[in-house]
């Protein structure tokens, strides 16, 4: 451990040194990972909001995805060698929070990407609100299936703020349009594997599920391997993903997902560090910033992938 | 491991002998702490869900499927861990090679069959990396799978700059979700089928949910690399040699074992396991990625101790192995089946690797009063559980109550109230509520609350004529508990006084099994 905080020390304390040259400001951003694809598109945005705004980017992130422990390193090392504004997607709201409180009396801008911090202020929060996204996707699935339809809903980590809250607003949308559905849950902590394997399970003992409703698209994903190892065809069984990942709208297109909720990724890392920049050098800035969402369905696909790129 | 019991059935014994010569043989079996635990959830499940049968073909088979990765991974796991040794990169391996063959497919154009080999050979050449440096220059084998598990990960991240690949082409079906009964049933519908083969194909048509849907290539290779893998540890001299290396290495070597070799061809069979298990994992999954396989070591490494197999080397067994790793799915699979909360759904989990490994333990030490205490204590447990359906009703009563008189107290110093506050205030018609809630369910919580340490009590110092009393006291109590309206209950109290009554018989049935396995 000893020896892993001194080389990510080092490391910092070089890159810190080399940019302290050039006089440029030097902007922290503490990703939540480096692998999964949605958080590629945020960490892409970071960077061109980077070149922009002219400032120097340290971009780090945890050891695996969820490691709090690794994620609280970097801060701490980040804060210790004087980064003048930091832009953080916490794996954990609270156990990022003691952190966070030390860096902003320290007057460093704290700016919280993706996923609050509770129980500590920070410069400014710039996310989709999960919840009121949570909520149009419930009322999208609502419109694909009739009342009293069973459908499967495939959870995040219920351990943390934005799965809650995924969770919370959908079903309260959709139980509000789809009083008599039932809803069965599957709970993963963001695997497609944990995913794949509970809907296998649960479509194994019920024939009448109707809808496949997952709270991001590495779900979305999962289910649809689900559906192809028991034989089903696109269409046999409605998906709905939240995310708007690309390999989500490649299922959408070959007739497997009919709705997706995406959120607006790579805005969320440009605007989180243009923010961050315009806080490092004493700007006021919004301290609450949403990047909104995009219901993506066969109809707006088209638009969608000319939004993000995707040809 | 020293056999002094012999138990082997034989003609001229009363029904009752057998009975016991059966008992014997089963626990002597190093999986029989896993399947006792498989059966005993299996059959809570089975009760916990009323509409879904959990003991259904098709089920069983859908959790042998999702168990054949994770499951061939454990398989090498425990060859490692029977030398003594431990391999925590299998993960990483696993999530290299899964990711490399993906990509070398997708990406360079490599023909399947050339991809999947590059996979495996990489496997084999991570595996002669880890096994020498164990083996040959005496590394400690948890340090080099340490930096293996970090290694290996961040390579796989890098040569496929941990993106996704496109969906694989469908030779990677035959490793996974591919149904060997498909194209009959395609045929049947087709109506290309005629005479006996037509038979067979109305047959399979008919039962496609409710059997042959799940019948696929993962669950029969799971099953074939176990078979395969226990004849070779069986019958060839490598076999001898890894149990002879793990319990007693320098007497090993002294013997003229090469020690050395045979520790390296143990850690090439894990790391090719790992690769192996990509491969089954790449057939039932959307892509490949080079994030798969996370925590798959910590899972290999339950799953081979939950089969009863020693950490320190020497003893075990791979069906064991094979059992714990169904034992660890089908926990995932029935949990998400009864719809448990997720939170409990973690609770219980590491709950029942415990009762696995209890049994275990008490199963080696061949010991009574061991046998005694554990029976004891599962009649404790079943007194707690009952204690617990009306005593979570009050104490959850008693909890929201005081959070309440807290947040008032607050409110009325003149403190802000954060969020996680004012959503714990009540409304006065709730209060009311909780307050009889609470006093409702006091009286039956303190009876089986008493029940309960008694029942604790027992398990340490106990008579016969005391346990009968306080099995009689289990029965006592269902109509009492059923008076206030928790029948649910029932199953539990039946089950303590059972489980307390047998734990009576114990000493006569051991006094009886010396007697039968002597003689015999």
């Amino acid at each position: 451990m000893k020896m892993k905080f001194t080389f990510a020390g080092a490391a910092i304390a070089a890159l810190l040194a080399t940019t302290a040259a050039q006089a440029e400001d030097v902007i922290g951003y503490v990703t939540k990972s480096a692998t999964n694809a949605g958080w590629m598109m945020i960490n892409q945005g970071a960077e061109d909001a980077a070149k922009e705004e002219g400032v120097k980017l340290v971009a780090v992130g945890p050891s695996f995805q969820g490691d709090l422990s690794s994620q609280l390193e970097v801060f701490e090392n980040l804060v210790a060698q004087g980064a003048k504004a930091i832009a953080v997607a916490p794996v954990d709201s609270a156990g990022i929070a003691p952190a966070v409180a030390d860096a902003m009396s320290a007057g460093i801008s704290v700016i919280a990407i993706d996923t609050g911090v509770s129980g500590a202020e920070v410069t400014s929060f710039v996310a989709t609100d999960n919840f009121a996204v949570a909520k149009e996707q419930g009322k999208a699935a609502a419109a694909l299936v009739a009342d009293g339809d069973a459908i499967i809903y495939v959870t995040g980590n219920q351990a943390q703020s934005t799965g809650q809250e995924r969770r919370n607003g959908f079903l309260e949308a959709f139980k509000a349009e789809r009083p008599s559905s039932e809803v069965i849950e599957v709970p993963t902590e963001w695997d497609s594997a944990q995913a794949q394997e509970g809907v296998e399970a649960i479509l194994n003992a019920r024939s009448d599920v109707k809808m496949i409703v997952n709270a991001w698209d590495g779900g979305t994903m999962g289910s649809k391997a689900a559906l192809e190892n028991l034989g089903y065809s696109a269409g046999d069984v409605k998906l709905v993903g939240f995310d708007g990942a690309s390999d989500a709208i490649v299922a959408m297109d070959e007739g497997w997902v009919h709705a997706d909720t995406a959120q607006m990724l790579y805005q969320m890392g440009y605007q989180g560090i243009k923010a961050a920049a315009a806080a490092a050098r004493g700007e006021a800035v919004n301290p609450r910033i949403d990047t909104g969402y995009f219901l993506v369905t066969p109809e707006t696909s088209a638009e969608y992938k000319k939004m993000i790129g995707m040809e | 491991m020293t056999d002094d019991l012999q138990g082997t059935p034989t003609r001229g014994h009363s029904m009752q002998d057998r009975l016991i010569l059966l008992l014997i043989r089963f626990f002597r079996a190093e999986w029989s702490g896993a399947l006792l635990a498989i059966i005993v959830l299996g059959i809570a499940i089975e009760f916990a869900t009323t509409d879904t049968m959990f003991f259904r073909p098709s089920n069983l088979m859908t959790i042998l499927n999702n168990s054949a990765p994770i499951g061939v991974v454990a398989a090498g796991m425990t060859l490692v861990i029977l030398t003594a040794g431990i391999d925590l990169s299998v993960g990483s391996v696993m999530g290299l090679t899964a990711a490399l063959t993906g990509y070398l497919v997708s990406f360079w154009g490599f023909p399947p069959a050339l991809a999947i080999a590059t996979g495996l050979g990489i496997g084999l050449l991570i595996g002669t990396f880890n096994g020498t440096l164990v083996a040959y220059f005496g590394m400690p084998a948890f340090i080099v799978t340490l930096a293996g598990l970090s290694i290996w990960r961040g390579t796989g991240h890098l040569a496929t700059s941990a993106q996704a690949t496109p969906q694989l082409p469908e030779i990677f079906d035959y490793f996974g979700r591919y149904n060997p009964f498909s194209d009959l049933r395609a045929a049947n519908q087709a109506g290309e089928l005629d005479g006996f083969a037509a038979k067979i194909g109305a047959f399979v048509d008919t039962h496609w949910l409710s059997f042959f849907r799940t019948f696929q290539m993962s669950m029969l290779i799971f099953i074939a690399f176990f078979i395969v893998l226990s004849i070779i540890i069986a019958n060839t001299r490598y076999g001898r040699y890894v149990y002879a290396i793990g319990s007693n290495e320098p007497g090993a070597r002294q013997a003229g074992i090469n020690t050395r070799l045979y520790t390296l061809m143990t850690y090439m069979i894990g790391s090719f396991a790992a690769a192996f298990g990509a491969l089954l994992f790449l057939g039932r999954a959307p892509y490949a990625k080079s994030d798969y396989g996370q925590m798959w070591e910590l899972d290999a490494i339950a799953a081979v101790v939950i089969g009863g197999t020693s950490l320190f080397g020497g003893r075990g067994s791979l069906w064991g192995t094979f059992m714990g790793v169904i034992l660890l799915k089908l926990i995932n699979n029935g949990l998400t089946l009864a719809q448990l909360d997720t939170f409990w759904q973690m609770v219980v989990t590491g709950g029942i690797i415990l009762v696995a490994v209890g049994i275990d333990i008490v199963r080696q030490s061949r010991d009574p009063e061991a046998v005694r205490k554990l029976l004891a204590a599962v009649g404790a447990f079943m007194a707690f559980l009952s204690l617990m359906t009306p005593a979570s009703f009050w104490l959850g009563a008693r909890i929201s109550l005081m959070e309440h008189n807290a947040a008032m107290a607050l409110r009325e110093a003149g403190e802000k109230l954060a969020p996680g506050h004012t959503a714990r205030l009540m409304e006065p018609a709730a209060v009311e509520v909780a307050m009889t809630t609470a006093s409702a369910n006091l009286l039956g919580a303190l009876a089986l609350l008493a029940l309960t340490v008694l029942a604790s009590v027992a398990v340490f110092r106990t008579s016969w004529l005391t346990t009968l009393g306080l099995a009689l006291m289990f029965l006592l109590m269902i109509p009492v508990v059923a008076a206030m309206g928790y029948g649910v209950t029932t199953p539990f109290l039946v089950m303590g006084a059972l489980v307390i009554g047998a734990s009576t018989f114990v000493f006569a049935v051991f006094e009886r099994a010396r007697g039968l396995v002597e003689n015999g």
